[in-house]
């Protein structure tokens, strides 16, 4: 299930929130946990058992690491937890990539599985690993209870999706968390504000995405090829913070505090800037069970830059089975070293206009890898974006799809800085009366205003009119 | 304490905006057809062991909530409006023109080069083993260019009507584009529909007689009929939040005879308009009601001569002027004819021969067109 449906909003979203709120404390990770189970089995009727599997066995794990930490069996228990997530997530994401690859170096042919991915796995499996990681660490107590654990793995705010929780992140939340009126409030604002970026922004930002990669390369002037590349990189950025918004914002309502997971990656002055803003959930994870454990920066430089290889290469997989999402994190490893060896001083020194200008691209050339598959197409479209394809610099096609899309690529601009925030924070905060007035009728009018257009939007999704009707 | 009212007020609203809706959505039948979107809507799937275990029933369920969700039109209507506030020009293959005309949108590569000379070979046949004429009507998006929106594109119409001339000779062709061309300024198509208007049909009829040396009936375009005020065509279906009505005139002089017209080899009717259609949505099934595979048409003119029409829609509304010059004119339209198209016309072709016309516009023969 999507949260930008009708089923979401005006069938499971209601109905669970009113079982929610009417029932007592120590029933509410009851409903949490039954609620995120058919929310989740809707989409994946047969992968919840994985999920419940995987939940059973973390929390057994959890607990014989526990019981164990004196006697020096616990690291096996580890060894077995972290080995059997990476299992499952290497068996469901990967083992057709490393199949297809195998059959393609040594010309065997082995047949593929073929098996769907389930959704959210490699979310909740990293999620279960840092359980057991910081069970073993210490810096997180054990969980007893199996409900409060199962909510943990299984709550549907984050489960499809993220932000990636650190167990003890919300470790005392699990047990004990209370709600007021003015939490649900943020929370139901926040989670408006997700759905509109998804819906309003990303939606219309990728089908003009899917009308520009849908072209030939060859004949793409250089000014649709831009702005395809553009529209891709405003509606993965809008798409993504906007449902982690919405997660975030029903965790909010429920009495969670989620870990953010942007900050406005795309007014970032460097790349270093921008992976400490985009997706902060999955680099903080990243550094701290992978990246610091082979020695971070404390082993010298060539093993910092060694480190820095393998948590790239990680973190573009991570996204999917393919050479290019390898390419692609590795494409921003290239820069990260270099801004470590000498770069980063250069672009200390020179106006933070270029730092932007510099760090926009290498994220708009990182995305044309991350959305294309093929070399072939990665290759037309980089000649397109050079002008080398052979068509002009711009056509009547692109003047025209930049007029139609010009005000959603202002708006989309606009809302990747944090001047509408600041703007809020302004009038709000300050004394005088008109200002505070215009916020109080802004937080009244707005979010409803927002839910409305969305749904206009979610509803209209499946308007599909006859294209060649005409009696 | 003001905080607190207001953090009630903002959550209560957006909670009664989901309650509401989730209500009136209960309560809320369903529809089987949207005439606004011109489309069936899906039905609730049926529960079974497999279609829950692939998962299809569910996804089947999500389609057939959204599609019956209480109130879609107004949020299709909603959703579109914001399209056009946010300056779209392009509404679901409708372009947004100047003076409120919409017009129908046909992509620059629609037809290759191949396509075109494959279908004005086959029209070449036609033409060589009848003596056809041939009349193709360029679509809206090719002459009302001053309407069209800034760097729209539009499937340029001037090689196929180039390459047909070529094929089928200057005596067979005539020039409806250079016509139109020169009346471009005026009512010459609909607004909210794609086909072209009464006047548009009579510049049709202007260069028909021209190039084919007919006499010039003296039809009055300064002294139209109107029929209709309030017609909303197949592109206003498309855009559904225009508030533009197109008016549907005739011309008084083709309802001066008495004329016998055979719908289908069965019903007969005694006037090229059926006015029962000016209460639907599809008003220009006014004229000759509609689509039909095979039309026969007795006029009262006692010329002895007899047309053979293969055509499509845009046809109707010139069919009415062309009927001073036949005593029968036979109307096939080979979209709802499976037969032969020769055999067709050889079984009516009269002792003294037959005319033979070909009247399509400019997609629609791309589309459509065979013999």
């Amino acid at each position: 299930m999507v949260f930008s449906s009708v089923l979401f909003l005006f069938r499971f979203l209601p109905i669970f929130l009113i079982c929610y709120f009417m029932v007592p404390q120590r029933m509410k990770n009851v409903i949490l946990f039954l609620g995120s189970l058919v929310f989740y089995a809707w989409g994946e009727p047969v992968y919840v058992f994985l999920m419940l599997f995987s939940t059973v066995l973390d929390y057994s794990l959890g607990r014989l690491i526990d019981i164990n930490r004196k006697n020096g069996s616990a690291k096996v228990f580890l060894g077995m937890s972290i080995l059997v997530n990476v299992m499952i997530l290497g068996f469901f994401k990967y083992a057709d990539f490393l199949l297809q690859t195998v059959n393609g170096v040594f010309g065997t042919q082995i047949p593929l599985l073929g098996l769907p991915l389930p959704i959210g796995i490699s979310f909740y499996t990293f999620q279960t690993m840092s359980y057991t990681i910081d069970v073993y660490r210490g810096e997180a107590k054990v969980q007893k209870n199996l409900l409060d654990f199962g909510v943990f793995v299984t709550m549907f705010p984050q489960l499809i999706a993220g932000p990636i929780v650190k167990y003890r992140q919300v470790q005392n939340d699990l047990h004990r968390r209370s709600v007021d009126v003015c939490r649900i409030s943020e929370g139901a604002k926040r989670f408006v504000a997700g759905l509109a970026k998804k819906v309003l922004i990303a939606n219309n930002m990728g089908e003009l995405w899917k009308l520009v990669s849908g072209m030939e390369s060859q004949s793409m002037s250089m000014l649709t090829a831009w702005m395809g590349i553009l529209s891709f990189a405003f509606q993965i950025y809008f798409d993504f913070s906007g449902y982690s918004d919405m997660a975030i914002g029903l965790g909010t309502m429920f009495g969670f505090t989620f870990p953010e997971n942007f900050n406005y990656p795309y007014i970032s002055a460097s790349v270093t800037e921008f992976w400490r803003r985009w997706h902060i959930t999955l680099g903080s994870w990243f550094r701290e069970y992978v990246y610091i454990p082979l020695g971070g920066n404390r082993k010298g430089l060539g093993r910092q830059i060694l480190n820095i290889l393998i948590v790239w290469m990680l973190t573009g997989i991570w996204h999917g089975a393919g050479f290019h999402f390898l390419f692609w994190g590795l494409w921003f490893a290239l820069f990260l070293i270099l801004e470590k060896l000498f770069f980063g001083r250069v672009l200390d020194a020179l106006p933070k206009f270029m730092g932007r200008c510099y760090t926009w691209l290498v994220v708009l050339f990182g995305w044309v890898f991350f959305a294309l598959e093929t070399p072939g197409a990665i290759r037309g479209y980089l000649r397109a974006m050079f002008g080398m394809s052979g068509a002009s610099l711009m056509d009547q096609q692109g003047l025209f799809l930049g007029r139609e899309y010009l005000v959603l690529f202002l708006v989309a601009a606009i809302a990747s800085t944090p001047l509408i925030k600041g703007l809020i924070q302004k009038l709000g905060s300050a004394g005088t009366g008109y200002s505070i007035a215009l916020y109080r009728l802004g937080e009244k009018v707005i979010p409803p205003v927002l839910l409305l257009l969305s749904v206009a939007y979610v509803v209209d999704a499946s308007y599909n009119p006859f294209l060649y009707f005409r009696f | 304490m003001d905080e607190k009212r207001n953090a009630l007020f903002t959550a209560g609203m957006l909670a009664a905006i989901l309650l509401v809706f989730l209500i009136a959505d209960l309560f809320h039948g369903d529809r089987v057809y949207s005439e606004m979107e011109n489309r069936l809507l899906t039905k609730r799937p049926e529960l079974s062991r497999e279609t829950f275990l692939t998962g299809e029933f569910m996804e089947a369920y999500e389609e057939y909530l959204t599609d019956q969700f209480v109130g879609r039109d107004k949020w299709v209507g909603l959703k579109t409006r914001m399209d056009i506030l946010s300056g779209k020009k392009d509404i679901n293959g409708v372009y947004l023109g100047r003076d409120d005309y919409l017009i129908e949108q046909h992509p620059a590569e629609m037809f290759s080069r191949q396509e075109e000379v494959k279908k004005a070979v086959q029209l070449r046949k036609l033409v060589e083993e009848w003596d056809a004429r041939v009349m193709l009507v360029p679509t809206a998006d090719n002459i009302l260019t001053d309407k069209m929106p800034s760097h729209g594109a539009c499937y340029d119409e001037t090689r196929l009507l180039q390459e047909v001339r070529e094929q089928v000779g200057e005596r067979s062709y005539i020039d409806v584009y250079s016509v139109l061309w020169e009346h471009k300024d005026e009512e010459i198509y609909y607004r909210t529909d794609h086909h072209w208007t009464s006047r548009g049909a009579y510049y049709g009829y202007l260069a028909w007689t021209k190039e084919t040396h007919s006499f010039l009936y003296p039809y009055n375009v300064d002294n139209m009929t109107t029929v209709s005020e309030n017609f909303r065509g197949t592109l206003h279906s498309k855009v559904p939040v225009v508030g533009t009505r197109d008016i549907i005139q005739i011309f008084p002089e083709t309802e001066l005879r008495k004329v016998s017209v055979t719908y289908d080899f069965g019903r007969a009717a005694t006037s090229f308009y059926e006015p029962g259609h000016l209460d639907t949505k599809n008003q220009y099934a006014y004229f000759l009601d509609d689509n039909h595979a095979f039309i026969e048409i007795e006029t009262d003119y006692k010329t002895d001569r007899t047309l053979f029409l293969i055509k499509d829609s845009y046809a109707n509304s010139m069919i009415p002027l062309l009927q001073p010059h036949y005593s029968r004119i036979y109307v096939l339209d080979p979209r709802y004819y499976n037969g032969s198209v020769s055999e067709l016309m050889k079984q009516y072709e009269p002792e003294g021969g037959m005319d033979v016309l070909v009247l399509y516009n400019c997609v629609h023969f791309m589309e459509d067109f065979r013999y």
